[in-house]
């Protein structure tokens, strides 16, 4: 049911009416179904910030906490609160929180100094800060990887879910780009890091997939396939700074083919990931 | 099936590692369950004793029950607006086709303020070469081979971050950035292995809306004209993003 004040009920409004009474297909009619089609696609698209809700309120217990003018160390201090003054904090942008005084005034805040805030009833306010601990514990994890998928050169990207500190569901898409056939592959599968509080962490991957091939037309077997693939994998994940690190990794793959025999396809790619 | 039989002890191996895992202090946290057992009793028999004593006290009944209700703080989460989404359109010269409109759809991750990840996917039509111009009938790709369609997955610095300034009462965030990254680009028929690399302006009307200036450089090797050769394809772009 749609809540009420909702900005989409003034959307569906002209189609609902439109459907009860069959009205005539005119060009006003149109237009203002296309108005309303527009309505709704920006209000969708606006982001939820302009929503008055419930915010957090956090009380400086520094001298003051300053509040630039944008999400940037460069960015000037244009206000500060004070010592005991609390401010709501709106949203977050990397290590940066847009924070409202009680004066109403919005800045932008460094998360180092959103540290020595805290909530109403004296409690330090903790949030996710993005650094080594982060590394050895996180719920998402996404990333770029360049490399060679059975001789050919690979594009990939994957994201991963942590289920704890050592186990994550981890899905991978790639497209290989050969001499004799391009193609893309998916693979869905478990990682497990064996030791993640290591700077340079080893991990094993277990998981399956599908591959779709399309030989280069010159070839005797020019129709494209698409096969069920099951692999088993490791690497190396090295952390770098901040939320990155550095990922190389190893995969075996085992393409189950209706031919005689499966094919067995190496994959190695190193890449660029950031957890959150 | 050699191979298969491999496959098989692996899998078995690894499936037995992450249950290895969570019993690697198996004795360790036994001991603690046991001591956490010890010092409860313990607690417990503390209790009784104050109890007992209190009881031989008998302090009066108080007349009036303190109602001291704390007071709970709901902590709200706090939303994350690192995610940018937007289309893009400007034109793109493809090397011996000539200069075509493009658009696009982009997609950021802004991971610290400094760098970001950014998704692109983009569309042009090629034009005709100016060997197909000049050879009256001649056609060297067909219509859909002359679909020209790219994706990259880059990494993005903001080099230069500051405001921008219009009259005497407004600053708008600014930044400019550079990307590189690699991808892939669908073009006469076949796939390429394609690196991107350029810059751009962003400007920040509102803190969840952005104009961005961009120019980028494709470059793939192609063998389409009869030699092997890289080609550099250069894009300008405007587009317009919605921070979430």
């Amino acid at each position: 049911m749609p809540q009420p004040g909702n900005p989409c009920d003034a959307c569906v409004a002209p189609f609902a009416a439109g459907n009860a009474a069959h009205v005539r297909k005119t060009a006003a009619g149109r237009f203002s179904n296309g108005l309303a089609i527009l309505l709704c696609l920006l209000v969708l698209a606006t982001p939820a910030v302009s929503r008055e809700k419930e915010y957090l309120q956090v009380f400086v217990t520094a001298p003051y906490l300053e509040l630039r003018s944008g999400p940037g160390r460069g960015f000037p201090v244009f206000n500060v609160a004070e010592r005991n003054e609390s401010v709501r904090v709106l949203y977050r942008r990397t290590d940066w929180f847009k924070v409202r005084t009680e004066k109403g005034v919005e800045g932008w805040a460094a998360q180092r100094d959103m540290l020595r805030t805290v909530l109403a009833d004296g409690t330090p306010f903790k949030f996710d800060l993005g650094d080594r601990a982060g590394f050895t514990s996180h719920n998402f994890e996404m990333g770029v990887f360049a490399g060679d998928y059975g001789g050919a050169t690979l594009v990939s990207g994957y994201g991963s879910y942590s289920l704890n500190s050592q186990l994550a569901v981890e899905l991978a898409v790639g497209q290989f780009l050969g001499k004799f056939d391009n193609g893309v592959t998916g693979d869905l599968g478990f990682t497990h890091v064996l030791v993640p509080e290591w700077r340079i962490s080893p991990f094993l991957m277990l998981g399956t997939g599908l591959v779709h091939v399309s030989p280069k037309a010159t070839l005797v077997e020019p129709s494209d396939r698409t096969e069920q693939t099951a692999y088993v994998g490791g690497g190396l994940r090295f952390y770098l700074t901040r939320r990155f690190f550095l990922r190389a990794e190893y995969k075996s793959h085992v393409v189950f083919t209706n031919r005689n025999a499966n094919e067995k396809v190496d994959e190695w790619k190193l890449g660029f990931a950031f957890f959150f | 099936m050699e191979t298969g039989i491999r496959v098989l002890l692996l899998t078995a191996a690894l499936m037995a590692l992450p249950g290895c895992a969570s019993v690697r202090n198996w004795f360790h946290h036994r001991s603690e369950v046991r001591q956490a057992q010890a010092e409860a009793k313990e607690e417990a028999a503390q209790q009784d004793a104050q109890d007992a004593q209190q009881d031989a006290d008998a302090t009066p009944p108080r007349v009036v029950e303190p109602e001291v209700e704390r007071r709970k703080i709901k902590v709200p989460k706090i939303r994350s607006s690192n995610v940018e989404i937007g289309l893009q359109y400007g034109f793109i010269s493809i090397e011996d086709f000539g200069t075509q409109s493009t658009y696009g759809l982009n997609a950021a991750y802004h991971v610290t303020e400094d760098f970001f990840f950014l998704g692109e996917y983009g569309r042009a039509y090629a034009g005709r070469t100016s060997f197909e111009t000049l050879g009256g009938n001649i056609q060297l790709l067909t219509s859909a081979e002359r679909q020209f369609t790219y994706y990259d997955l880059s990494l993005g610095y903001n080099l230069l971050p500051g405001e921008a300034f219009i009259g005497r009462g407004i600053a708008l965030t600014s930044a400019f950035y550079f990307l590189g990254g690699i991808g892939a680009t669908k073009f006469a028929g076949d796939d390429r292995f394609t690196v991107n690399f350029g810059g751009g302006y962003r400007v920040l009307p509102a803190d969840w809306l952005a104009i961005h200036i961009q120019v980028q450089d494709h470059v793939f090797r192609t063998d389409l004209l009869g030699v092997s050769k890289l080609t550099n394809n250069m894009e300008a772009t405007i587009g317009t993003t919605v921070y979430f």
